[in-house]
């Protein structure tokens, strides 16, 4: 899909984030995060985000989602426009049942009551947690919980979709059909932000990619060439430690 | 033209004034009604699963403020002797509001950073987490208050017109605890270490809000008024018993006047924390 025709719908300008860590573990205990990222997300595309982990991608999910606001640049959103955060488990709380954390989670995202009662069956289908649904969360496995935080997210419409790394987890039965569900919202038109370290799964779901590390912007483009280069370095690095061991 | 406020109109005169003294207000859209939603089912599936945790379930609720007095009225009664009359009622009016507020300021002192995970997620108002635990609290005090209210028919203590001023006394009773608990869950947003600060606070002003001694006995009438003018929950407490114990009215202007100030204090608290709710979430994300 072209791009270039489509608006932007949001667009980050030099944006950095910076805090006080309170200890000085890093540069006189301040934490850079990102430094001065730009780029623009058009309308119906799907970017992908790349990176190790700990180079910034959730904090600038989290900038898009307006959770956080950039110590110095801008952040700018269409007029009216949505974006929130699709991601593992929206802040269980480990006491209440599934369906009671799914009906906050769609009530939080600006569903009525009634509205986020009637999502809820279809958030037990689709999540296949039978019984469990009903019960405490904090006895949930690590898969039953990432299945029951994309599910209640899935059921969200927002004009932004941005998704952290939550197709990574599960089994193989509901992984395939978690990424059959994003499929058919990106052929939809949504808009959607994807960030994952999963170099495949990137280049079969995104348009185009943003290569991040140590907080600034690598590379980005054509979602092939972009994770190939990505997959290189990486194996590129494990050489050099290899080699590094070696020598020792 | 009749003015008709309709639902929203509040936030929406809200809104406008927050706009006008904090330019570029920048946060997440609730509709007013929605904000109320929430805070009532939060609150709920707090106590319920708060419910389901324990063995004895909901009994906790009257259970634990009961047993407070039953360990004060063992210290001062049984042990030091104390000679106040009906030192059981006046201990259970004083101790049992008493903790109403300590109980919802330091649970709500910690709301924000016990939510960081949904914080970390989706751009919500901040205030929604202390107001939360603090309705929380609310829908257990209407419990106790209830029961409070029984002992003191039990007891032979007759309902009378003076009543009605409880309805300003507790209204008051709520700001303050609003107020201190928005306070408080900033606070230890920002700086974990307030956090024993506060519950060495509580411990504080349990000492010095005559809970088990009469702050009226003192001795010396000027102490006695300077303890009521600086301390609110002093005064607070110690309207409880006139209402309740002697059917004499409280201090309104000085009630009115707290009622102002505290709601003026949660107004304040209100713009500032939509005007920092970013900063707040990183704070409670990185601290």
């Amino acid at each position: 899909m072209s791009v270039s025709n489509h608006q932007v719908m949001l667009s980050l300008d030099k944006v950095s984030l910076s805090y006080h860590t309170g200890r000085k573990t890093f540069d006189h205990g301040v934490h850079r995060v990102l430094d001065e990222v730009s780029m623009d997300l058009y309308e119906g595309e799907t970017l992908g985000i790349m990176g190790r982990n700990g180079v910034g991608k959730t904090t600038m999910l989290r900038l898009m989602a307006g959770i956080l606001a950039p110590t110095r640049g801008k952040v700018v959103i269409q007029p009216g426009k949505k974006a929130a955060l699709l991601s593992l488990g929206l802040g269980f709380k480990p006491e209440l049942s599934g369906r009671d954390n799914a009906l906050l989670a769609a009530m939080l995202q600006g569903s009525s009551l009634e509205q986020a009662t009637t999502f809820l069956d279809s958030i037990a289908e689709f999540s296949e947690l039978g019984e469990s649904f009903d019960a405490p969360v904090k006895n949930y496995s690590a898969g039953m919980r990432s299945r029951l935080g994309f599910t209640t997210a899935l059921m969200t419409h927002v004009d932004i979709l941005l998704v952290d790394e939550v197709l990574s987890v599960g089994d193989a039965h509901f992984r395939g059909k978690a990424q059959e569900a994003m499929k058919n919202r990106i052929m939809g038109g949504q808009t959607v932000v994807f960030v994952s370290h999963m170099a495949d799964q990137v280049a079969k779901l995104c348009n185009r990619v943003i290569w991040l590390d140590q907080g600034k912007i690598v590379d980005q483009g054509d979602a092939v060439e972009v994770t190939d280069a990505y997959s290189a370095s990486v194996v590129e690095e494990r050489k050099i430690a290899a080699a590094k061991k070696l020598l020792r | 033209m009749v003015f008709i406020p309709q639902a929203g109109s509040f936030t929406r005169v809200f809104d406008t004034l927050s706009s006008i003294l904090i330019i570029n207000v920048d946060y997440s859209l609730m509709p007013f009604s929605q904000y109320l939603r929430l805070i009532d089912v939060m609150a709920r599936m707090a106590l319920r699963a708060d419910a389901t945790k324990f063995f004895l379930g909901y009994i906790w609720w009257v259970l634990e403020p009961l047993l407070f007095v039953a360990v004060f009225y063992f210290v001062f009664s049984v042990i030091l002797g104390s000679r106040e009359p009906d030192f059981i009622i006046f201990l259970m009016v004083g101790k049992l509001t008493y903790v109403w507020f300590a109980k919802s300021v330091t649970q709500a002192s910690t709301s924000i950073v016990a939510s960081k995970g949904l914080v970390g997620q989706i751009d919500v108002p901040k205030t929604l987490f202390p107001m939360s635990v603090i309705q929380e609290g609310l829908y257990k005090q209407a419990s106790v208050f209830m029961l409070l209210f029984i002992v003191l028919l039990g007891t032979g203590y007759p309902i009378t017109a003076t009543w009605w001023y409880l309805i300003p006394l507790m209204l008051v009773n709520y700001l303050m605890i609003v107020a201190c608990g928005f306070i408080g869950a900033c606070l230890v947003s920002m700086v974990r270490d307030f956090q024993p600060l506060i519950t060495l606070g509580m411990i504080f002003l349990m000492f010095t809000s005559g809970i088990f001694w009469d702050i009226r006995e003192l001795g010396d009438p000027h102490k006695t008024e300077l303890l009521l003018a600086a301390n609110p929950l002093a005064f607070l407490l110690d309207a409880y018993r006139q209402i309740l114990m002697h059917e004499t009215p409280p201090d309104m202007p000085h009630l009115l006047m707290l009622g102002a100030g505290f709601g003026a204090l949660v107004c304040l608290m209100v713009l500032a924390m939509r005007r920092y709710s970013q900063f707040l979430a990183l704070k409670a994300l990185t601290a």
